[in-house]
């Protein structure tokens, strides 16, 4: 089982590789960052006193910027492929919160050809530091020709 | 980001039906907006990605789901579940794309309730560049 590292042809691509893991730092100013770049100015990922008060105890990143790391990764390896046609579909197991180390990995579960074009499946998942499920999912990419 | 059309009231979510259409909503994605979103999510590295050019497809996705949300007034609680999204076409930057929310379900399940939007993105050209659906659950 290899690790992928660049934009790839067909022909590199095999079942049980995986892809290249995205490792990022969550921090309260990152997210502020997000917010004013998405307009997504929600109290529970901007403002720590409303969040303190809330079930979740503090504030949370949005969902979208995890899916940023997860769009990172498979960007790094499937490059315009993913751009144009990848489709994901994910589950949000639990909030990202500031201070963690959030690691998103990706493995090829499967190849498919439909019509002579080749289909990439993927199965995606993303920890915290402590090991707790932050995201799981899967994600197709349609490979360019 | 700037919202090119949608300055009407939040609709309050006990108001939504399925089939709503959220109004639509229009951005024109410029290189600042792009390089804030960029600064935002920390640069990739350039040399195993082409999204410099091209505006990166969740981009479009997170500015889809902030034209939906601020159409909507959400009881504080409310999370977002679950994520589908489909990438047709490259958007380069510079490009004006068009909006469109829906919804899809509606279901109560106890003190909870589901909310399933449909979101649809199509360039200046009227060309579809994303499709998905976002799932929130909402406290009673």
């Amino acid at each position: 089982m290899s690790v992928l590292t660049r934009e790839l042809k067909l022909s590199d691509l095999h079942q049980g590789d995986n892809l290249p893991s995205v490792v990022k730092h969550i921090t309260q100013q990152e997210i502020n960052l997000y917010a004013e770049a998405s307009g997504d100015f929600n109290p529970i990922h901007i403002d720590e006193t409303f969040a303190a008060q809330t079930p979740l105890g503090g504030t949370i990143a949005h969902g979208m910027l995890i899916l940023a790391y997860v769009s990172e990764m498979m960007t790094a390896a499937f490059g315009k492929s993913w751009l144009e046609g990848g489709k994901l579909s994910v589950r949000f197991k639990a909030p990202a919160r500031p201070k963690d180390i959030i690691t998103i990995t990706g493995k090829i579960d499967f190849i498919e050809h439909k019509e002579g074009i080749p289909y990439v499946y993927c199965g995606l998942e993303s920890h915290n530091q402590g090991g707790e499920t932050i995201i799981i999912g899967k994600a197709t990419v349609k490979l360019r020709s | 980001m700037q919202n090119k059309n949608n300055d009407s009231l939040p609709i309050k979510f006990e108001q939504l039906v399925v089939g709503y259409e959220f109004p639509p909503s229009s951005y024109e994605l410029k290189v600042s907006v792009i390089a804030k979103y960029l600064e935002a999510v920390g640069k990739p590295n350039k040399q195993n990605s082409p999204a410099v050019e091209f505006v990166p497809p969740m981009a479009i996705a997170a500015y889809t789901m902030t034209a939906v949300v601020q159409s909507l007034s959400l009881p504080p609680g409310s999370i977002h579940a679950s994520q589908e999204l489909e990438f047709f076409k490259l958007v380069p930057v510079e490009t004006t794309i068009n909006c469109r929310g829906r919804v899809a379900q509606k279901l109560n399940r106890g003190k909870l309730h589901l909310l399933a939007i449909e979101l649809d993105v199509q360039n200046q050209y009227q060309e579809k560049v994303l499709s998905g659906q976002a799932t929130i659950i909402v406290p009673s």
